[in-house]
């Protein structure tokens, strides 16, 4: 594993409450539907239905901070999208296998960050390192620690997620063991 | 050790001796299995990276009950594919149409899925395998990973624990009992988050046979246990012992095993529930609901498949009519049910009652591939869930009962309770 990856997020905070659904909370119901998997795809359509131009205005680096239960319903298009803008995303909670799903993804994510959303508002600056759980809000001086990404998972994101480590596995392993 | 089942299988699949929830492992299963809908997704990922071998061919279990009698030109297409995939990968163990059956069904009875194993599944019904005291992890797409590498990461799971206390009056089912938990965690009277939880149940369990503890496991899953699990009677190690295809170690929670949430249940005075429209979580008594016309009815689902869910809903059909306006589908869980069904008259018992009898599989509980119902109309079945929209149309009544409850409303045409029906 490389060191450059960058864990560390600088950028602006995009907050949330609780109980955004994944189908027309974070994408339009038809981008599930539609099984559209390519982050072109989707980009232009994350948060649509309630902030459009979203992608637009966003920012690599930027920090979406959202409440409990983020992103119930079916999953996995919209942290597509999330992980090609380059943001991250700061949960209070949220449903294991969306979790799994943003992973996947190779999205850089913390969840049960107890009370995330009271640290800050939207377009505050915060730093958050993913690797370590380290949650800065320079604007309101607040400093927390949060669960980081597990040791476990942490290749996956940083190879882009499960099509990226699926690809250099077998590059470096799976092609060269014996059968 | 202070470990919950989950806890124990994990750690002993992972070489440790014990694992603690959140922590991430990867087990190596003692099989992986992938159904016929999803197989060409898999295969064309992993083609698409150039993988083109499986770590473990021999431990991947191929079956073919989403879509087993090709209700489509594309679906023929798929079975085309799988045939292929099934040749290219090496895999032996592939259930073709008409071989095996369901494959959160048949694995328990043939003794391939025993008690104290672990394996990984595509699909989140692999729940079922609690019934016999095993674990079977939902993987989704991530299944590719699994194939080609042999494992996949798992974030070890928190446990609940539900005690049952008392024994159902006769007329009321396991599915009973697993729309009643779902409404009461719905309702807040269970304290149970079962989000990526595994729940065991304790108690008075005795009572369950396998199809019954199959059942318990259904409703769980609908409100997003990621694994049920029923430690394993002496009835059900002896069906185990009497059909192992290969040495196994059953697996029971520690005593002072540490879980998340803890609660019991009587289940004695309970009365048959109907599931209302949208979700497990919405059942009320039969008897506030009784009387409600249905036009269309399934039994099976890897809820209520087997065999004796099969003799349980022919009980009511024995010597009766369905209703002139409706139509009922069979679905047994496995190919080896039906053969049995078959030699002892069940089969004849459904037919001459005017049922209709689909390929043992998931039947119209996977996306109305079979017996679909139409906009507005109502239906009562076993189904695993009635969200909107499971058997097609979203505005059609879908309700949920036991095997018994539905067979006794196809008769009478509306929601009847099977312990009114003489002579059952």
């Amino acid at each position: 594993m490389t060191t450059e990856f960058p864990w560390r997020l600088k950028g602006r905070c995009y907050k949330l409450g609780h109980d955004v659904p994944h189908p027309g909370g974070v994408v339009p119901a038809r981008i599930i539907t539609g099984r559209y998997f390519d982050a072109k795809d989707i980009t232009p359509h994350l948060f649509e239905e309630t902030d459009p131009g979203f992608h637009e205005r966003s920012r690599p680096g930027d920090i979406i901070v959202t409440g409990r239960n983020f992103g119930m319903g079916p999953k996995m298009n919209g942290y597509i999208a999330m992980q090609a803008l380059g943001l991250g995303l700061v949960c209070e909670s949220m449903p294991f296998l969306a979790y799994r799903a943003a992973i996947g993804c190779g999205l850089r994510v913390m969840t049960d960050c107890v009370a995330a959303t009271e640290m800050c508002d939207t377009g505050d600056e915060l730093e958050v390192d993913f690797r370590n759980g380290l949650f800065v809000n320079h604007t309101r001086s607040i400093r927390r620690e949060y669960p980081p990404i597990p040791d476990g998972l942490l290749e996956i994101v940083e190879l882009g997620g499960n099509a990226g480590w699926l690809k250099q596995w077998w590059a470096q392993r799976g092609a060269a063991a014996p059968r | 050790m202070r470990l919950t089942a989950v806890e124990k299988v994990l750690a002993a699949k992972c070489g440790k001796s014990a694992v603690r929830p959140g922590e991430v492992v990867y087990p190596d299963p003692d099989f992986i299995m992938i159904h016929d809908g999803v197989v060409m997704g898999a295969k064309r990922e992993l083609d698409a990276l150039g993988i083109n071998r499986l770590a473990a061919p021999d431990k991947v279990m191929m079956v073919t009950d989403h879509d087993v009698i090709y209700g489509s030109a594309r679906a023929a297409e798929r079975g085309a594919f799988n045939r292929e995939a099934a040749r290219a990968w090496g895999v032996k163990n592939f259930y073709d149409v008409g071989r095996g059956g369901h494959g959160h069904i048949f694995p328990m009875e043939t003794g391939m899925l025993l008690p104290g194993m672990f394996y990984f599944d595509n699909d989140r019904h692999a729940t079922n395998a609690g019934a016999i005291g095993a674990f079977g992890f939902r993987m989704g797409t991530e299944i590719s990973r699994v194939l080609a590498t042999g494992t996949n990461w798992v974030m070890v799971p928190r446990s609940v624990r539900l005690n049952i206390n008392g024994r159902l009056k006769p007329g009321v089912h396991a599915r009973d009992v697993g729309f009643h938990i779902a409404t009461l965690i719905k309702q807040g009277v269970l304290p149970f988050d079962l989000d990526y939880r595994v729940l065991e149940y304790t108690g008075e369990l005795d009572q369950f046979d396998l199809a019954a503890r199959t059942a318990l496991c259904s409703s769980p899953t609908e409100m997003r246990a990621y694994g049920v699990f029923l430690p394993p009677s002496e009835a059900i190690l002896e069906h185990a012992q009497s059909k192992a295809t290969r040495p196994f170690t059953p697996v029971y929670a520690d005593a002072d095993a540490q879980y998340d949430a803890q609660a019991e249940i009587d289940v004695a005075a309970l009365e048959p529930q109907i599931a209302l429209p949208g979700g497990v979580e919405h059942a009320v008594d039969i008897s506030e609901i009784a009387g409600e016309p249905i036009s269309h009815a399934f039994i099976g689902s890897c809820g209520s498949s087997m065999y004796q869910d099969m003799v349980e809903a022919a009980r009511y059909l024995e010597g009766r009519r369905l209703a002139p306006n409706v139509r009922l589908f069979i679905a047994p869980g496995s190919e080896a049910s039906t053969q049995r069904m078959a030699r002892e008259g069940i089969l004849a018992t459904f037919l001459e009652a005017g049922a209709v009898i689909l390929p043992a599989g998931c039947g119209p509980c996977n996306d109305a591939v079979v017996g679909p119902v139409h906009s507005g109309e109502a239906s009562i079945s076993t189904a695993a869930n009635n969200n909107f929209g499971r058997f097609g149309p979203k505005d059609a009544k879908l309700y949920l009962g036991s095997p018994a409850t539905v067979a006794a409303s196809a008769v009478a045409g509306q929601i009847t309770d099977p312990r009114t029906m003489v002579n059952a």
